[in-house]
C-alpha cells in the first residue's frame, strides 16, 4: 500500500511560539485518519503545512510523494475545508457550487446537489448571510464531492446539529466505500467520529502523541475499578495513566490487559470497563490525577 | 457483546449471532462489507477486518465477483466455538457473582433449574 | 457520451487551464465587475449634464464659452480608476485564502488574477473608448461637455485614446494588486511600514528634486515624451509592481 502523507522531523515556529515540535508520521492510501487533540494543539497549523499553506520551520513533508509547497500536480488533488474558510466579497452559496467543479477534476454534481438537499443548503442565500452550521455544510458538501484524493476536514462542522452531523458521518462513509480516498479528519467530537477512523493521530502541545491504528489505539487501554487494596494489588507497578478514588473504591487506567490477566481480574472482584478513544486521549492530555473526598 | 473487545471482533460475533439465531442462513449471501459498514457507521476497514475474520474461521467464503456467503456447515461450527467459550464467559462470571452474593451451589442449581421450568428473567 | 468523457478529464490539468480557472473564479459574481461600474458611471454623466443643462439655462448665453471650458474636465471619470485600484486590491485579498482551499498554486493564483485584471483592462479600455468618441460624436451629449474625452492629453485617434486608458488602467490594477499582495503578506504592519515607506520614498525625491534643481528638468520630461510617451512609460512601474505582487503572494499564508 503506498503512503500518501509522509512527515519527517516536522516543526514550525511563530516566533518563539512553538506550533509544531519534531513531529514525524506517515499516512497510507485511502485511510480515513482522525487527527485528534485538544485545541491549541497543533492540529490546524500540521494541516497548513500539509496542502502548503504555511511554510515549515524546518523538516520534510511529502505529499504523493513530493512538497506541497507550489506544487500543482500535487495540490490539484488536495481538498482543504477549513473551519474558519472565507469566500470572495459577496460570493452567493450557487457561486461556490459553479466555480468547485473547475478545480476539482472529480467533482460529482448530482452528489453534490443531493448534500445540498441533504443538509437544506439555500443556495441563493449569499455565504455571508448564512448561520454558522449552514456555513459549515456549504464546506462539508465541496469536501464531499469534491471527490479530491486528499480531503481535509478541519472541525467540519461547527454548528451543525447532531442530525446534520449524522448526515455528514453517513454520507462520508458510502460515498469513502464507493469511491475510496484519504481523508483526514479533524475534531473534538472524537467520541462521535471514532468509529468511522482507520488511523488515529493525537498531538498534543504541538508533539505527536498517540499514532497508530484506530483499533489497536481504541483498545490500548483498559479501567480497573474495584475495592482500593484489591486495584494497587493488580495494578501493582503497571503504568497508570490516570487514577481517580472515592472512599475505598478506586479506577485506574492501565495499558490493555491479555485475556489471561483479565480473568485474572475478574477473579479479584474487579471490574473492568472499555476506555473509549476520546477518554484515552483525557487521559494522555491531561496528566493530573484526582482524588475525590469522601462525602458524608 | 463485549464491548471490551475491538469493534471488529464485536462486528464478527454480530454476523455469528445472526447466523445463529437463523437470520443469516446457509449458503446465502451476506451484506457487503460496506454495507456492514454503513449499517454499523463503522471503517469500511474495520468492518472489512470482521469479515475476514469469520472467512478465516471457515464461517464465510468469497464467491469471486458475487459477495460473501455463509459457508455450509457454519452454524455447527459457531455452535461448537460458542460452547468452548460457553465456560468462560457465562459459567465462571456466574460462579463468581454467586459467590460474591453468598449464593451455594446448590442455591444456584436450583434457580436454573426453576428458571428453566418457569419462563422468568433472572436478575 | 461527449459529457462524460469531458467530465472524466484526467487529474493534472494544464498550467494555462490552472489559471483560466482563477480568471473564471474571479468573474464568477458579473454584477459588480461587469457591470457596476458603468451603471455608477451613467450616473455621473447624468448629474453632470443635469447641472450643466441648469447652468447653462441659468446663464446668459455670453458666459456659456466660459463655463463650458470649465466643464471639460469634471474629473468623473477618474473614478473608474480608482474603483478598478479598490477591485483589484478585493479580488487579491478576499479570494487568496479560498483559492488556496481549492488546492491552487500561490502562482497560478496571482497569474490568473493578473490575466482577470489584463482582460478587465482591455474590456473598460475598449468602453472608455467607445463612449468618448459617441461623447466626440454628439458634441459632447448635445451640451458640449467632456467626461469621456481624454482633454488634457493629446490623443489623437481613437488607437491612442484606447492605448491611454488601456495602460492606465494596467497601472491602477497592478498598483492594487502589489498593494494587496503586502496586505496579504504582512497584514495591517505590512500596510503601516509600505505607506510610511511609500511617503518616505515621494518626499525624498521632491526634495531631490527641489535641491538639485531638476524641476525644469522633469517638466521637460513630461512634455517631449508627450502624454503617451508618459503612458508607455508607465508600463515600467507597472511592471514592476505586477512582478513585487507575485514574488510577494509568492511568500504569504492565509490568515487564522
Amino acid at each position: 500500500m503506498s503512503t500518501v502523507i509522509e512527515v519527517s522531523g516536522l516543526s514550525k515556529r511563530f516566533g518563539k511560539v512553538v506550533a509544531l515540535d519534531d513531529v514525524s508520521f506517515s499516512v497510507g492510501e485511502n485511510k480515513i485518519c482522525g487527527l485528534l487533540g485538544r485545541n491549541g494543539a497543533g492540529k490546524t497549523t500540521l494541516m497548513q503545512l500539509l496542502t502548503g499553506q504555511q511554510f515549515a520551520t524546518s523538516g520534510t513533508i511529502e505529499i504523493f510523494g513530493r512538497s506541497p509547497v507550489e506544487t500543482a500536480s500535487v495540490l490539484e488533488r488536495i481538498c482543504f475545508i477549513k473551519e474558519s474558510q472565507t469566500y470572495p466579497e459577496d460570493f452567493s452559496v450557487k457561486h461556490v457550487f459553479t466555480s468547485a467543479p473547475w478545480f476539482f477534476s472529480g467533482w460529482d454534481a448530482s452528489f453534490a446537489e443531493q448534500l445540498i438537499d441533504d443538509f437544506r443548503i439555500p443556495t441563493n442565500r449569499r455565504v455571508k448571510k448564512l448561520s454558522r452550521g449552514q456555513l459549515s455544510a456549504v464546506g462539508v458538501v465541496v469536501g464531499l464531492a469534491s471527490r479530491a484524493p486528499l480531503t481535509f476536514f478541519d472541525e467540519p462542522y461547527l454548528g451543525l446539529d447532531a442530525v446534520a452531523r449524522q448526515t455528514f458521518y453517513d454520507r462520508l462513509l458510502e460515498d469513502y466505500a464507493k469511491h475510496p480516498r484519504t481523508v483526514i479528519l479533524s475534531t473534538h467530537l472524537i467520541d462521535e467520529v471514532s468509529n468511522l477512523l482507520e488511523h488515529v493521530i493525537v498531538l498534543d502541545q504541538g508533539r505527536v502523541i498517540i499514532d497508530g491504528a484506530a483499533d489497536d489505539v481504541r483498545s490500548s487501554a483498559t479501567t480497573v475499578v474495584g475495592p482500593r487494596g484489591a486495584v494497587d494489588a493488580f495494578v501493582g507497578d503497571r503504568a497508570a495513566l490516570s487514577r481517580q478514588g472515592v472512599g475505598g473504591l478506586a479506577s485506574v487506567t492501565i495499558h490493555a490487559l491479555t485475556s489471561d490477566e483479565r480473568h485474572a481480574a475478574g477473579d479479584a472482584g474487579l471490574e473492568l470497563s472499555p476506555v473509549s478513544l476520546q477518554q484515552l486521549i483525557i487521559h494522555r492530555t491531561n496528566s493530573s490525577s484526582r482524588e475525590f473526598e469522601q462525602s458524608a | 457483546m463485549d464491548a471490551m473487545r475491538p469493534i471488529f471482533i464485536q462486528i464478527a460475533q454480530r454476523i455469528e449471532n445472526d447466523i445463529l439465531s437463523g437470520a443469516l442462513l446457509e449458503e446465502t449471501q451476506v451484506p457487503s462489507t460496506n454495507e456492514f459498514a454503513g449499517f454499523y457507521r463503522i471503517n469500511p476497514a474495520t468492518a472489512g477486518k470482521g469479515v475476514n475474520l469469520l472467512v478465516d474461521a471457515g464461517i464465510l467464503y468469497k464467491k469471486r465477483g458475487i459477495g460473501m456467503f455463509v459457508a455450509d456447515g457454519a452454524l455447527a461450527r459457531i455452535r461448537a466455538n460458542r460452547r468452548e467459550q460457553f465456560r468462560d464467559e457465562f459459567v465462571r462470571p456466574l460462579l463468581a457473582e454467586a459467590a460474591g452474593l453468598g449464593i451455594s451451589r446448590a442455591q444456584l442449581a436450583d434457580m436454573i433449574l426453576s428458571d428453566t421450568n418457569k419462563e422468568e428473567g433472572v436478575a | 457520451m461527449t459529457i462524460d468523457a469531458r467530465a472524466r478529464r484526467p487529474a493534472t490539468s494544464g498550467a494555462l487551464t490552472r489559471i483560466v480557472n482563477v480568471a473564471r473564479l474571479h468573474l464568477t459574481q458579473k454584477g459588480p465587475l461587469l457591470v457596476l461600474p458603468w451603471l455608477i458611471l451613467g450616473f455621473i454623466l447624468l448629474v453632470n449634464l443635469l447641472i450643466w443643462w441648469i447652468l447653462a439655462s441659468a446663464l446668459p448665453p455670453a458666459d456659456r464659452v466660459d463655463a463650458a471650458d470649465s466643464m471639460q474636465f469634471s474629473g468623473a471619470s477618474t473614478f473608474i480608476f480608482v474603483y478598478m485600484l479598490v477591485v483589484a486590491v478585493q479580488a487579491i485579498n478576499a479570494t487568496f485564502p479560498f483559492a488556496l482551499g481549492y488546492g491552487v498554486t500561490r502562482r497560478d493564483f496571482y497569474l490568473g488574477s493578473s490575466l482577470t485584471f489584463v482582460l478587465l483592462s482591455l474590456y473598460y479600455s475598449l468602453g472608455m473608448t467607445l463612449l468618448a468618441e459617441l461623447e466626440r460624436a454628439t458634441g459632447g451629449w448635445g451640451l458640449g461637455v467632456a467626461m469621456f474625452d481624454v482633454v488634457f492629453f493629446d490623443a489623437d485617434t481613437p488607437l491612442q485614446r484606447f492605448a491611454l486608458f488601456l495602460l492606465a488602467f494596467l497601472f491602477f490594477f497592478f498598483v492594487g494588486a502589489a498593494t494587496a499582495a503586502v496586505y496579504v503578506r504582512w497584514r495591517s504592519r505590512g500596510m503601516l511600514v509600505f505607506f510610511a515607506a511609500l511617503a518616505l520614498i515621494a518626499v525624498g525625491l521632491a526634495w531631490l528634486a527641489t535641491d538639485t534643481g531638476s524641476w525644469p528638468l522633469i517638466g521637460g520630461w513630461f512634455t517631449e515624451n508627450g502624454a503617451l510617451g508618459v503612458a508607455v512609460w508607465s508600463l515600467v512601474p507597472s511592471t514592476a509592481a505586477a512582478v513585487a505582487g507575485l514574488v510577494l503572494i509568492r511568500g504569504a499564508t492565509p490568515r487564522t
